[in-house]
């Protein structure tokens, strides 16, 4: 009976709680609104970055390759059953663990901190994958939990450890900003669940109490370093200039921007750093403040899809998990865009999809390939099968 | 326990369901007719409840949270309005205290800004290897200790100031001291302080002080010329280690200004400027312009000491343009030195009265006309030579153009133009009056008459004797022998006197000239000067030095006049030079008289026989300029009662009297 996408259909869908997919269902509900969003911010990036040296080489033609890559990737994970993205979650979680140990061990140095692990001659960034399997597991955790479970303290000790471990691995290698956006990740993810408040509230003062005794068993240069990271006055010739250029070139855009390839900051070298983190500004100054709003608007229109998509999840694993990836990219997005505007001190984190890089970018393909299964499997019910009565 | 319901069990059941979603009257999310959906119909059972009541849970903190992440994005957009339209950094235009000073090329120990030295190598400039001392004040722990630590060294700090720098929002750089020596560099870096650092720079040094200051000019503080040859030299000397070496000598500099500071003390003048310059080269042996300063305190020189008066002042020549005057006329043969002219009232022309300082009252030849500085005889000599021929020489020599100097400073001379040249600024400028220039235009103008009649561009660098420094003949070489017999009739005879050097063959031109102010001049104040060549039978040198209203007293026998104040100073200068080159008194009475033959001209030369001089019933040569007596028509020769234009046939002595001739 050929009568797919007739109304009965369609009411047949929303009605019923669909538990079984096959393919074509599944594209049928994949959010083919949220992956143009997803085309053309990748779009902006790849123009921004050969705009950074009016040239495909290097960086727009092997972004453009790492995009269709992470496009492919996200594509082939939204078709993977949530539930399969569930049952792994727990050892994604574990693997990523166990490369932020190794990145300690055998992890190359770059800019004075262990950060990245040759896996196969690819240089990847252990950190950015726990972001998303801290998500998953944190979301598997929580899935079944009723509200009761949740006020209770000791359910709540597990996914505790399970934050607060890869939290201090990345803050040891170290990569404070990471660490904190993780944290952060953890906490929402916590929020969302459904954690009492006064539990943020304790944990806030506690928090607040432990930080000056940590801080004084800090090692003098590692206090040296935190207190660069909350100030980079202290760094004028490292993250203090960039601040002043990338201001300047916010400046110089104006209302509609120099226009494409007349950028004078970024193009003349002037704008450090501007395939990777400050890119924003690159972009701002040659499309002004009309491009750069609608680039914003643009990425907040991506993180209120993934907010939509958690909301239209009838199960919390899925709730939970697209919240946390929506708060990931939020947080890239929030952190990167203040720290270029000078509203927060730099902190290393990359514009998502703009930014040149492959780690960050295949990762947040891949969350949104997850994210996507999460709005295809919508409906999938998590109740175990069993047989008969 | 409940039992999920196999699906999709019942499309009848779908079709109805589907008719009932078409009725508009149910409101959204409200069960449609009372019917319960039958899929909806499971058994609602409490693990159900309590996760329903965990869902609606996270329903509200994820709106909770999309209102943060709204919120967090409006203070984005907000900051972004502000950071591109409201109030946009724009790059600094000319970053002061930033990195980029730094990127400016600074002189370093490598290549060290080239030495300046005379041309006897003796050290004007030169660039010693200093450091200067900065402060990234970020970087400083306690901000007003390090300010106290830093004074203890730099005891010249200004500390509140500079404590005020340091605590300025955003200073990333600030100069603690520009030039320190190398022990205080050492002291500073064994202080500690965190955030101080050094650069290597260096000091621009003028070991002579005062000498030649305004001429040598001045560095800023980064080693870039801004004012003299360190100015226009800038890139030789930055370009070039090799020191660079001037024409100036240093001795006599050093003794022109010593004897011209007496003479601004001794006549209470309020400045002076003296030139001295090689005649056979144009190279400018010294320039002095009083008050000068130290050199090596350019900054807090006044600007009345900056102030170049030889090369940058511009004043009225006086009489001593009176030698300009016969060198146009005796030039092309219109007059001759047994010429006579009429010099026995003033000439009353506009609103001028031309007089004479001290009238004679008689019919003056030409040598008593330089001598005794007549200004109706020079204005008589300026009416035969006509505007068109005088404006013509004085363009010539360069009167009309800035002098082609090594110095930015140099300065125009104030020239009417063709259309003002009335007839009046003939007579005027004849001696000096109504034409201003600098003391070097003077000088250099005055070395053509001298050398034999060839100009030179005045020059600072030394050039080398070996090649012959090109210059443009300007006059016939008889012309210039002519005006120095002149020139010595003025020290012999006339009102030069004093600038007569024993053993020492000197000739010579007083100019004395009123100071001007708004409207006219002013009463009892002007400016003395003497110009003079030297020895005048076989120039080598050419002087000038000019006193701005000097006091007349009992050392100037109660003149104020360039005989009385100014040749003085050119004459000692000369005594005390001359023997620095080479050249000795003569005392031989024979070569004395020899040398007095050969440059002998009487004040009342007679004409050769059978040539008819200029003078009374023949006031007028060939080729004089048209009607010459329009322009004095108030009193012409004839009205003084001489016949004009004789019938009889004359004989001129000149050669160009054919060249010239109607």
């Amino acid at each position: 009976m050929s009568v797919k996408g007739g109304p009965l259909q369609r009411a047949e869908g929303r009605l019923l709680r669909v538990t079984s997919f096959d393919f074509t269902r599944k594209i049928a509900r994949i959010n083919w609104f949220f992956v143009a969003l997803v085309v053309l911010l990748g779009g902006v990036g790849a123009l921004s970055l050969y705009s950074a040296t009016g040239a495909f080489d290097p960086y727009a033609k092997r972004q453009l390759l790492r995009l269709a890559v992470g496009f492919a990737l996200m594509l082939a994970i939204a078709f993977v059953d949530i539930r399969i993205i569930a049952r792994l979650a727990w050892p994604l979680y574990a693997v990523s663990l166990v490369l932020l140990v190794m990145v300690l061990k055998f992890g190359s140095v770059g800019l004075g901190a262990e950060r990245w692990l040759s896996i196969g001659g690819v240089a990847v960034q252990p950190s950015e994958f726990m972001k998303v399997a801290l998500v998953l597991a944190l979301a598997h955790w929580f899935h079944r939990a009723s509200w009761e479970r949740i006020g209770n303290p000791f359910f709540l000790l597990l996914p505790l450890a399970a934050t607060l471990l890869p939290v201090v691995l990345i803050l040891k290698e170290p990569n404070l900003g990471t660490a904190l956006i993780v944290l952060a990740i953890g906490a929402t993810t916590f929020f969302a669940a459904g954690v009492r408040l006064w539990s943020f509230a304790l944990a806030l003062v506690l928090g607040g109490l432990a930080t000056p005794i940590a801080f004084a068993h800090l090692h003098g240069y590692q206090k040296a370093r935190i207190l660069t990271f909350l100030d980079p006055a202290r760094d004028p010739l490292g993250a203090g200039y960039n601040i002043i250029q990338a201001k300047i070139a916010l400046g110089s855009g104006g209302m509609w921007g120099q226009g494409l390839m007349h950028a004078s900051q970024g193009r003349l070298d002037f704008l450090p750093e501007k395939e990777t983190d400050f890119i924003f500004t690159l972009f701002a100054e040659q499309f002004g403040f009309v491009g750069s709003i609608a680039l914003v608007g643009l990425l907040c229109l991506i993180v209120c899809t993934a907010g939509a998509i958690a909301l239209s999840s009838r199960h919390q694993f899925g709730r939970l998990v697209a919240f946390g990836i929506g708060m990931n990219f939020f947080l890239y997005v929030f952190v990167n865009l203040a720290m270029v505007m000078g509203l927060i001190p730099v902190g290393g984190v990359p514009l998502p999809l703009i930014s040149y890089g492959g780690s960050a970018l295949l990762t947040t393909m891949a969350s949104f390939g997850i994210l996507l299964s999460v709005q295809v499997h919508g409906d999938a019910d998590f109740t175990p099968k069993r047989e008969g009565v | 326990m409940r039992e999920h319901q196999p699906d999709p069990p019942n499309p009848g059941a779908l079709a109805h369901r589907a008719e009932a979603r078409a009725a508009p009257v149910r409101p959204p999310g409200t069960p449609r007719d009372g019917a319960i959906p039958r899929l909806e119909t499971v058994r609602v059972t409490a693990p159900d409840l309590a996760r329903r009541a965990t869902l609606e849970t996270s329903r509200r903190r994820l709106l909770g949270a999309a209102a943060g992440f709204t919120t967090l994005f409006a203070a984005l957009a907000t900051k972004l309005t502000d950071a591109t339209i409201l109030d946009p950094v724009k790059p600094p235009p000319a970053p002061k205290n930033t990195f980029s000073t730094v990127a400016r090329p600074l002189p370093t120990a490598d290549r060290p800004r080239a030495m300046m030295v005379d041309r006897n190598g003796e050290i004007l400039a030169v660039s010693l290897p200093t450091a200067a001392v900065y402060a990234d004040p970020r970087q400083m722990m306690d901000r007003a200790d390090a300010v106290r630590r830093l004074q203890n060294v730099l005891p010249g700090l200004n500390g509140p100031a500079l404590l005020a720098e340091f605590t300025a929002p955003h200073r990333e750089f600030v100069y603690v001291a520009r030039e320190v020596g190398p022990e205080q560099e050492l002291r500073i870096n064994d202080l500690g302080i965190p955030g101080v650092n050094f650069l290597p720079a260096e000091a621009r040094h003028y070991p002579l002080g005062r000498i030649a200051a305004q001429t040598i000019g001045a560095v800023d503080i980064d080693g870039h010329g801004i004012a003299g040859l360190e100015k226009s030299q800038n890139r030789r000397l930055r370009e070039d280690p090799n020191p660079l070496r001037l024409a100036l000598d240093v001795r006599v500099q050093a003794v022109l200004r010593d004897e011209m500071a007496k003479a601004l003390d001794d006549f209470q003048a309020i400045g002076a400027a003296g030139i001295v310059m090689d005649v056979h080269t144009g190279e400018v042996l010294a320039m002095v312009s009083l008050p000068d300063y130290n050199a090596n305190d350019f900054a807090s020189a006044v600007p009345k000491a900056r102030f170049n008066r030889a090369a940058t002042g511009v004043y009225e020549p006086g009489s001593a343009f009176k030698l300009q005057t016969v060198g146009m006329a005796l030039d092309p043969g219109l007059v001759h030195v047994w010429d006579r002219f009429d010099t026995t009232h003033p000439i009353d022309i506009g609103r001028f009265v031309i007089k004479d300082y001290e009238p004679m009252d008689r019919w003056l030849y030409l040598p008593e006309i330089i001598a005794y500085s007549s200004n109706i005889g020079a204005s008589r000599i300026a009416l035969i030579v006509g505007k068109a021929r005088q404006r013509a020489w004085l363009r010539k020599l360069g009167f009309f153009e800035r002098c082609p100097i090594e110095l930015p400073e140099a300065a125009m001379p104030l020239v009417q133009s063709d259309a003002e040249w009335s007839e009046a600024t003939v007579m005027t400028v004849s001696f000096g009056n109504g034409i201003a220039m600098t003391p070097l235009h003077l000088i250099n103008g005055t070395v053509a008459l001298v050398n034999g009649g060839v100009l030179f561009a005045p020059t600072l660098l030394y050039q080398d004797p070996a090649t012959p420094r090109p210059g443009s003949a300007v006059m016939q070489p008889d012309t210039s022998d002519t005006v120095r017999k002149l020139m010595r009739d003025v020290v012999t005879h006339g009102t030069g006197t004093f600038g007569r050097v024993p053993g020492y063959f000197v000739g010579g031109k007083t100019g004395t000239s009123q100071v001007v102010r708004s409207g006219g001049y002013r009463q009892h104040t002007n400016r003395a000067g003497f110009l003079a060549a030297f020895p005048i039978n076989a120039p080598r040198y050419a002087f000038y030095v000019m006193l701005d209203s000097p006091h007349a007293n009992a050392l100037s026998q109660g003149y104020s006049t360039g005989g009385e104040i100014s040749a003085p100073v050119v004459a000692r200068t000369i005594a005390r030079i001359a023997p620095m080159f080479g050249l000795l008194p003569v005392t031989d009475p024979a070569e004395k008289a020899a040398i007095e033959r050969q440059i002998d001209l009487p004040l009342q030369p007679q004409p050769p026989p059978g040539v008819i001089a200029l003078g009374p019933g023949h006031p007028y040569p060939p080729g004089a300029a048209d009607a010459p007596d329009d322009l004095s028509r108030k009193r012409t020769p004839a009205a003084s009662g001489h016949a004009l234009a004789p019938r009889a046939p004359r004989r001129y002595a000149s050669s160009h009297a054919s060249d010239q001739g109607r």
